[in-house]
């Protein structure tokens, strides 16, 4: 071959293949499972037009539309067309998760750890990894939108077409894969992981704000946010296949471009390079907590401007929600302003607290993480040193438990408050914060069951860490999700979440809040127990 | 001997470590006094990084005791670790802090601040500490741990395969380091596989092999132990020699010498019938800690 620059490709393509595929599987397992399981369920929830009607309703309301995308075409619905409605935004979220993580681990990490080095040392081209990991990624969402589009042809839902199904499945696949080549680039631009992931996550939400804004305001705007075009396959009723050849266009192009910086690059370095720092620590960089503070603070800092966003940005369509009077118009004449504007208040309270699961799960992400570091900083080695000085591990434990907290505790508050002020800025009659502070309240006890959680793993079993992640993932599904699919009640008490009542539309109960409370202390009680007497775990 | 242990800063005794059924220590004793450099040798995987982080409080002892300044290891790790140093065999630092800053953290996490000792350190190790973690080398990482370590004042230091990214020249400074810390009294571990520099700083040694210390003492005290490799020259034949007990590999060279090697504890009666034959010549070479170390770990072969 005349290029060497690729040399080797398809044997690390095979590699990361059998290295990942447990991963893999596991990955697009759950995710074919929950997408074919949810087809199923929707024959026997919408089986008669006039549950349709009723859904298309909810699902046509401002409220709605923010939080999945568009409905598509005109009337009269199907069970598919719901099913498209109500599933594809949320599974691109997740395919982004999924791709970003598989391929920052497979580019960036790779070479964080010092493994890419080993590698190239051999007979391989500069490009071949990066190309290997690009390859696996189109590879496993290629198999995963097949896999969907088979689903969905099994499931045979009323109104789907062979067409609508495969355009549907691999328009998916090619959203992941679009994501994949997101991070990618990201990940060649920086010169961490971390970073990429952080940027990554950045880009995504920004992404997903611009088409939520867009959806309001202006659905034909939302063509240009790479996010919003999932929503314009219009599946089942247009079936639009331009938005999936955009995706791989645009995947394209970053792939090259990320091909191009690898190309033009040293091992370990990025376009944005790492500065020299600080010969002497600040006088604020002093124990653990410090420390941890510091090792986490881009982390920290980032999740609570984002919920701030998020909040802000679901705050200020408050006004095109909670406008009863659009939909009837005769009804100031009937019940008065007063009541009018109670009513307002009321379906925004409704959405808020639909919404409020969003924020805990979101605000309780990095509070996991911070946990955590007592795992993954103890098998990175960085902590092997501190371990050899006067600090206890009660100390260490409870660093990570306090920052933790205050940090889940701090995003809730800041989404919380954004609602409020995103609410303000477009209302007449601003909605008082201590009505958003009801839902704050009320969601402490559930954050610090979860956390309570997190520390007892970390404590007893930290190879498993990550279920605290899919736990509160679960969480996330069951509780915004479950409704609109008709999950049995008892699913839903399965997590702490499920015992808290419909805040901010109700008071919080506090004897729910004292009950999860004690239950969170027991839980990180045993926690530090079991963290006091296990062997601390090292690099090798 | 009594008199001894109670001066002891480190006191192992039956030290047994199991990671669910593999037994990673299974008897490991030793002692070390104040004011000596004790090394801990063996190969890799016989339990010299275990020992170690056993003594740290970070792995809890299966059985036996473990006491540092007479205190219990694993229960009072936080008042031992006030007067202990440690640099482990691979340092990792967080790519996103400086050297520096990592330095004066580790000296604040111990109690002290960033002294004078602390920069002639720096200086001596030639670091750069305005650079992050990330792009430092094997070596800078841990120079950055062992500048932490020499200026703290600790009476106990250990030292895990500490110069293994080191070049030549920091690898003297160590040696250098450790030396002043000898004379001020310190007692220091220092684990190794490089037999050369153990040879050169340790006083006592301890060997260490599938999690049990198979031998401990000066080298000298281990010498006794060994075979020393006599070449020599007879005016009359030596035709009993390879009858003597403690007289192995007899090789007659085609320049007349003839080499052979000898326990140390029947030297003088090997030494008494060469003096009979007239002797022309004779070299004595004593043990290498290398020859030392080779006779323990191939005699595992046979096993």
């Amino acid at each position: 071959m005349e290029n060497r620059n690729f040399h080797q490709t398809f044997f690390l393509t095979r590699f990361s293949l059998k290295r990942d595929w447990l991963k893999l599987t596991i990955w697009s397992g759950l995710l074919v499972i929950l997408f074919a399981s949810v087809a199923a369920k929707f024959t026997t929830i919408y089986d008669s037009q006039a549950s349709i009607d009723e859904i298309v309703k909810t699902l046509k309301s401002p409220s709605m539309v923010s939080l999945f995308g568009k409905l598509p075409g005109n009337g009269p619905y199907t069970t598919a067309d719901v099913f498209a409605g109500e599933m594809t935004v949320f599974m691109a979220i997740i395919a982004a998760i999924m791709n970003f993580s598989i391929i920052i681990k497979n580019t960036r990490g790779e070479e964080d750890s010092g493994l890419l080095e080993i590698i190239q040392s051999h007979s391989v081209g500069k490009l071949s990894n990066l190309s290997a990991s690009l390859i696996e990624l189109f590879i496993i969402n290629l198999l995963i939108g097949l896999l969907y589009g088979g689903g969905l042809q099994v499931a045979n839902l009323t109104g789907t077409d062979t067409n609508g199904n495969f355009l549907l499945g691999l328009g998916l696949g090619a959203t992941g894969f679009m994501y994949a080549t997101i991070a990618a680039f990201l990940a060649q631009l920086v010169d961490n992981s971390r970073s990429a992931t952080i940027w990554s996550y950045v880009i995504f939400g920004l992404m997903y704000i611009a088409r939520m804004t867009t959806d309001i305001s202006h659905p034909k705007a939302t063509w240009f946010v790479p996010f919003g075009w999932v929503e314009k396959f219009s599946t089942y009723q247009d079936n639009d296949w331009t938005p999936v050849f955009l995706m791989l266009g645009l995947s394209l192009i970053l792939s090259i471009a990320a091909l191009w910086i690898n190309n033009h690059r040293d091992i370990g370095s990025g376009i944005i390079a790492t500065k020299p720092g600080r010969a002497r620590a600040s006088i604020f960089l002093r124990g653990p907590l410090s420390l941890f503070w510091r090792l986490h603070r881009t982390t920290i800092i980032v999740w609570v401007i984002g919920l701030l966003i998020l909040g802000l940005t679901y705050g200020s369509i408050f006004n095109t929600i909670g406008d009863i009077l659009k939909t009837n118009p005769a009804m100031k004449k009937l019940v008065g302003s007063v009541a009018v504007q109670n009513a307002n208040v009321l379906i925004i309270k409704q959405f808020v607290a639909l919404l409020m699961i969003v924020f805990g799960v979101l605000a309780l992400f990095p509070g996991i993480q911070i946990i955590n570091y007592l795992k993954t900083g103890e098998n990175k080695g960085y902590l092997e040193l501190i371990h050899s000085k006067p600090v206890s591990r009660t100390y260490l434990f409870t660093s990570v438990l306090v920052l933790g907290a205050l940090t889940s505790l701090t995003a809730l508050f800041a989404g919380m408050w954004g609602l409020q002020l995103g609410g303000a800025s477009v209302m007449k009659h601003p909605i008082e914060l201590t009505v958003f502070l009801r839902g704050f309240y009320a969601y402490i006890s559930p954050i610090m069951i979860m956390l309570g959680i997190s520390s007892f793993i970390i404590g007893w079993i930290p190879r498993i860490s990550v279920v605290s992640y899919l736990y509160a993932g679960f969480a996330l599904f069951v509780e915004y999700f479950g409704k609109l699919i008709d999950l049995s009640k008892w699913i839903s008490k399965l997590t702490p979440f499920g015992y808290i009542n419909k805040v901010p539309v109700h008071q919080m109960d506090p004897g729910t809040f004292w009950w999860q409370l004690i239950l969170a202390a027991i839980l990180i009680i045993l926690g530090y127990i079991g963290y006091h007497i296990r062997d601390l775990n090292s690099a090798n | 001997m009594m008199k001894q242990k109670s001066k002891a800063i480190l006191h192992i005794d039956h030290l047994q470590k199991n990671f669910g059924k593999f037994q990673a220590l299974k008897n490991v004793t030793f002692d070390v006094y104040p004011g000596e450099v004790f090394g801990f040798i063996g190969p890799n995987g016989a339990g010299k990084s275990t020992t170690i982080r056993t003594l740290l409080g970070i792995l809890r002892a299966s059985g036996g005791t473990a006491t540092l300044f007479g205190k219990d290891v694993y229960k009072d790790s936080v008042s031992i670790h006030k007067k202990l140093a440690y640099v482990p065999g691979d340092v990792y630092l967080w790519p996103n802090l400086t050297g520096g800053e990592i330095i004066d953290l580790f000296l604040k996490l111990g109690n002290t601040k960033h002294s004078k000792k602390t920069d002639e350190m720096i200086k001596r190790f030639q670091l750069d500490t305005t650079k992050k973690a990330r792009t430092y080398s094997k070596g800078n990482r841990q120079k950055v741990a062992l500048v932490a370590a020499f200026s703290t004042d600790a009476d106990f230091y250990i030292f895990d395969e500490p110069t293994s990214g080191l070049d030549p020249l920091n690898e003297e400074i160590f040696q250098k380091s450790v030396l002043e810390l000898k004379q001020a009294g310190k007692a220091v571990l220092l684990s190794s596989h490089i037999l050369s520099e153990v040879e050169k700083m340790c006083d006592r040694i301890g060997i260490i092999r599938d999690g049990e210390i198979v031998e401990t003492g000066s080298l000298s005290d281990m010498r006794h132990l060994t075979r020393t490799v006599i070449q020599f020259q007879t005016m009359e034949p030596t035709t009993e020699l390879r009858n003597l007990n403690g007289v192995h590999n007899i090789i007659l060279n085609t320049n007349g010498l003839t080499t052979f090697s000898v326990d140390s504890d029947q030297m003088s009666s090997v030494m008494d019938y060469l003096s009979s034959k007239k002797i022309v010549s004779l070299q004595s070479t004593p043990p290498t800690l290398e020859d030392l170390f080779m006779r323990y770990y191939n005699s595992n072969e046979g096993r």
